[in-house]
């Protein structure tokens, strides 16, 4: 070793006495704090806890009735979380049995939020199971639980253009809504064009409200689109690249897009064609189909009951799985209330360990972390049994 | 965020005698024991379920004992985790990792993970030390890049600062001196000889107690080189005023002789494959579940009251802060006086800030030739840290490109990159909740606009994904006080070889210690890796003590 006679006072002596104060003086340091209890002042974690709370609960305060199936429910609550316009609330609900969560993007304007009210609008859908069930039993007065605000389908001016064309299908117009309340009222800083698909007009949400704000801002337009019905003042037809081209008026746009899985398949078709790069079209989530029967490379066939082995913390559980639900509607319908939010594979939070046997989860669907994906793990909410499975859970 | 340090595991053996723990594999867990969910015991519970946690759960169990690890969150790793933003899966905190080294040049954290707890991952060899780059030092601007590696570094050092060769051969000697005074400290068994130390290791002793200012100032180095060779200063978050000169040579030294290396599939690899170990053998892991109290009796722990029911346990790990142990978990009137006055006299460490981008263009495209960049206003780091006491238009920033150490880390045709600044107030705290979101953006856009300008680049227009993790996000997710990552500051009397020395006396209430980035150790990832393991060790000490 190139050793050298160090010092840096003028005898190392006195440098290795130096070495042998660290001790005392941590000892003197440590003596001197405080011995009052710690200060609960942790500005950070306060404001974590508003942000993302466990969980909110919410008195429904009104319900508006839009036409037959959808209904605008204004819920309260003290404190709320604040949000980002296009994010969505998790509804817990219990209906039988089962007890199952629910994804609704809050309508509001984030404006609102401050006053302690979100609305949600929720359309029925024939074949759905919490839809209907909440179009007919949710009344003002009663009481309802929610997550805090989740959800990336939000405008982002580091990312996106200044000039964003929204493409709503039916109740997907919601995250949008918010979006134009959040321009008018000054909270965000963009333009936004919709297109808006109905089948008739009698169907268009909000036909007056998004009427009222394209008139209070110059920012947001408003094109309503009929499929089933030609009308004086409506566009009649689909959601088509023309119609797209003629909104983006020969600028690049971000292109954001929120609707049922049928108006996607259509309109991303439409969308190669205007060859957008990929950062300038973005999806809202959608839950995953209730049968996967027909998403494309099922190898499944969708038919029969299967077993659900279930470890939960300290016991083992076995309840039975239909072939063709994903596993985490048969935990629900269990009762067994693992953690979940988005339902459509994104936000991770009913990552769940397989122990053994196998499920078919779709590409699209398929958001899980690379390590988890080697490793076994799955989002039930996306994921079909192909046989009897037995996982491990940890209910909240 | 940081990666640290870097003492060798066998000092371990300076502070108590080495453990025969071999592992009993087919040990059974208290399920397959049949005990119903009333009468829960383990030998030892973990709380939290970061890095200290996992590597000390994982040693409780390969020593036999039955150990329960439980986490408030969904999924392992705390700060070493990853997330998925469409077809981007970021790494949140980790930059790289120190004292991994080669598969035939092993370090301390390779030899843990990987041969002392059988993980199985792929790490990946980070390609230089680092680039640095000062903004407002005018014609002492700074743009260097170092490489990893003695030689190389110190060539390199001399053709930046030609006659710097003879103070950082010093420098490194001093750096052999440490690391050969801790190797004699730990084969010694607990005794070490103070004579042998005195004679053969004095430049240790001489040197080990002072500062990195004072001991670069001591060896006459030019003042170029001193502020090239201290860039990595971020990973610690305190000035070089402040810092420890033993800890910082030993990173530094680690740095150089081993490299620096990542997991390939984020540091979530890592706590994926720690996690299941810890199963394999024969712990039990429990997420969604919060410890809500630490039971004692006549001042010793006896159980973990939690969200899910009370556990008996006589020994409590905590991968978590002792503000959150002592603060929330404990009866003011059960904690010792004494034991309130160390939490209340230590700092919180620096508070992280990281953006995230998904870039649609390579890095290749974008101009981007390094791995990591340290971007700050002036090496002198006493100014540096106080402008992170606040707000400032131009944070100093750690940044990386991910895809040249990983090149297949996104899809083709992309890049990823995250860019770290630090915080050492509360400043987040008292931001208005209305005014959060445009605030992260703004510190954001300040961030990458100034890559953009010193580094010469354009990223702004290929942004795809962005996400923005503050202090608050940080504290979301691992409930660290004021969401603090660098746990507890280690500046000035608070560092590691003082830590070190002190383990018994730190441990006040019997049954309670600390693994994970506040563990003696300190923070960084290879630190929590060994704190976990240092921690599950003093544990198995106390029960063999206690004849359990």
């Amino acid at each position: 070793m190139n050793d050298f006679n160090f010092h840096v006072k003028p005898i190392g002596l006195m440098d290795m006495l130096y070495f042998k104060k660290m001790v005392p003086a941590r000892q003197k340091a440590l003596s001197c704090g405080s011995a009052e209890p710690f200060s609960a002042e942790r500005g950070a974690n306060k404001l974590a806890a508003l942000l993302h709370p466990k969980e909110q609960r919410l008195t429904i305060a009104e319900v508006i009735r839009h036409g037959a199936d959808a209904k605008t429910f204004v819920l309260t609550g003290e404190p709320l979380a604040p949000f980002r316009a296009g994010q969505y609330l998790s509804f817990r609900l219990t209906i039988g049995s089962s007890v199952l969560t629910r994804p609704y993007s809050i309508s509001s304007s984030p404006k609102w939020a401050s006053e302690g009210k979100y609305a949600v609008t929720i359309k029925r859908q024939m074949d759905g199971f919490a839809s209907p069930w909440i179009l007919d039993h949710w009344k003002a007065g009663d009481a309802v639980t929610a997550s805090g605000p989740e959800g990336t389908f939000c405008y982002e001016p580091l990312r996106d253009t200044k000039r964003v064309i929204g493409l709503a299908g039916g109740c997907g117009i919601t995250p949008f809504l918010s979006m134009a309340y959040a321009i008018r009222d000054g909270i965000e800083d963009f333009e936004l064009t919709l297109l808006y698909g109905s089948r008739k007009e009698c169907d268009i949400l909000y036909h007056g409200e998004l009427a009222k704000i394209a008139k209070e801002t110059s920012k947001v337009k408003v094109v309503n689109i009929l499929s089933d019905e030609q009308k004086e003042g409506y566009e009649y037809g689909f959601i088509t690249a023309e119609r797209i081209r003629a909104a983006c008026g020969g600028e690049v746009c971000s292109v954001f897009l929120c609707g049922p899985a049928a108006m996607y398949a259509f309109v991303d078709k439409e969308l190669e064609k205007l060859g957008l790069e990929r950062k300038y079209i973005r999806h809202e989530l959608y839950p995953a189909p209730a049968s996967p029967a027909k998403i494309p490379g099922y190898p499944g066939i969708a038919n029969g009951t299967l077993t659900l082995s279930v470890r939960l913390y300290a016991e083992t559980k076995n309840v039975p799985m239909r072939a063709d639900e994903t596993v985490l509607t048969a935990l629900e319908r269990a009762g067994i209330t693992v953690p979940s939010r988005c339902r459509g594979g994104e936000c991770g939070f009913c990552r769940t360990r397989v122990i053994s046997g196998e499920v078919f989860l779709p590409e699209a669907l398929d958001h899980r972390r690379m390590a988890d994906l080697a490793a076994g793990y799955i989002h039930p909410c996306c994921s079909y049994p192909l046989g009897n499975l037995s996982i491990e859970v940890w209910p909240e | 965020m940081i990666w640290l340090v870097a003492m060798p595991r066998s000092l371990l053996l300076f502070f108590f005698v080495r453990l025969c723990t071999e592992s009993n594999p087919t040990r059974t867990t208290i399920f397959e024991r049949g005990v119903t969910s009333l009468e829960h015991a383990y030998d030892a519970v973990v709380i939290g379920a970061g890095n200290g946690g996992l590597t000390a759960a994982a040693t409780m169990a390969k020593a036999g004992k039955s150990v329960l690890l439980l986490e408030q969150h969904n999924l392992p790793g705390g700060f070493a985790t990853s997330f998925v933003r469409g077809r981007f899966e970021f790494e949140p905190s980790l930059h790289e990792l120190c004292d991994v080294g080669s598969p035939e040049n092993p370090g301390e954290v390779r030899r843990l993970l990987q041969d002392t707890l059988g993980i199985q991952a792929e790490f990946l060899p980070v390609p230089e030390a680092y680039r640095l780059i000062t903004t407002a030092e005018g014609k002492e601007n700074l743009n260097v890049v170092m490489p990893f590696g003695v030689k190389e570094f110190v060539d390199q050092m001399e053709a930046y600062v030609p006659g710097s060769r003879k103070s950082m051969e010093r420098f490194l000697s001093l750096c052999e001196s440490i690391m050969a005074a801790l190797a004699y400290i730990g084969a010694s068994g607990g005794k070490a000889d103070a004579k042998v130390l005195m004679k053969e290791h004095a430049n240790f002793l001489k040197c080990g107690g002072y500062s990195v200012s004072r001991i670069l100032s001591a060896l006459h180095m030019p003042k170029k080189a001193q502020r090239i060779l201290c860039a990595y200063w971020c990973y610690v978050g305190v000035s070089t005023k402040e810092l420890n000169f033993a800890l910082f040579a030993a990173m530094l030294y680690k740095y150089l002789t081993k490299g620096a290396w990542i997991p390939r599939m984020r540091s979530h690899e890592l706590s994926t494959a720690l996690e299941m170990r810890v199963r394999e053998l024969g712990g039990e892991i429990w997420y969604n579940t919060k410890a809500e109290q630490i039971l004692t009796e006549n001042g010793r722990v006896t159980g973990v009251k939690t969200s899910r029911g009370e556990i008996k346990t006589a020994h409590v790990l905590a991968c978590c802060s002792p503000n959150a142990v002592f603060g929330d978990m404990m009866e003011f009137s059960d904690i010792p006086q004494q034991q309130t006055r160390m939490v209340n006299a230590r700092r919180i460490g620096a508070r992280g800030f990281v953006v995230y981008l998904g870039l649609n263009r390579t890095a290749d495209e974008l101009g981007l030739k390094d791995y990591s960049y340290f971007i700050y206003e002036s090496m002198d780091t006493v100014k540096e840290a106080a402008r992170a006491d606040g707000f400032n238009n131009h944070p100093m920033q750690a940044t990386v490109c991910l895809n040249r150490a990983n090149p297949d880390c996104s899809p083709p045709g992309t890049c990823i990159m995250s860019f770290t600044t630090l915080y050492n107030k509360d400043v987040w705290g008292s931001v208005p909740a209305a005014d959060y979101v445009s605030k992260k953006r703004e510190v954001a856009e300040h961030m990458i606009r100034d890559f953009e300008r010193q580094v010469g680049v354009s990223l702004t227009p290929y942004i795809e994904e962005i996400e923005i993790a503050t202090p608050v996000t940080m504290a979301r997710y691992t409930l660290n006080p004021e969401g603090a990552m660098y746990a507890y500051s280690c500046g000035g009397w608070d560092t590691m070889l003082p830590r070190l020395m002190m383990l018994k006396e730190d441990q006040i209430v019997p049954g309670i210690r600390f693994a994970g980035g506040y563990g003696p150790r300190i923070y960084g990832y290879s630190s929590t890796y060994l704190n976990g393991e240092l921690t599950a060790k003093l544990t198995l000490a106390d029960m063999k003590e206690a004849g359990e």
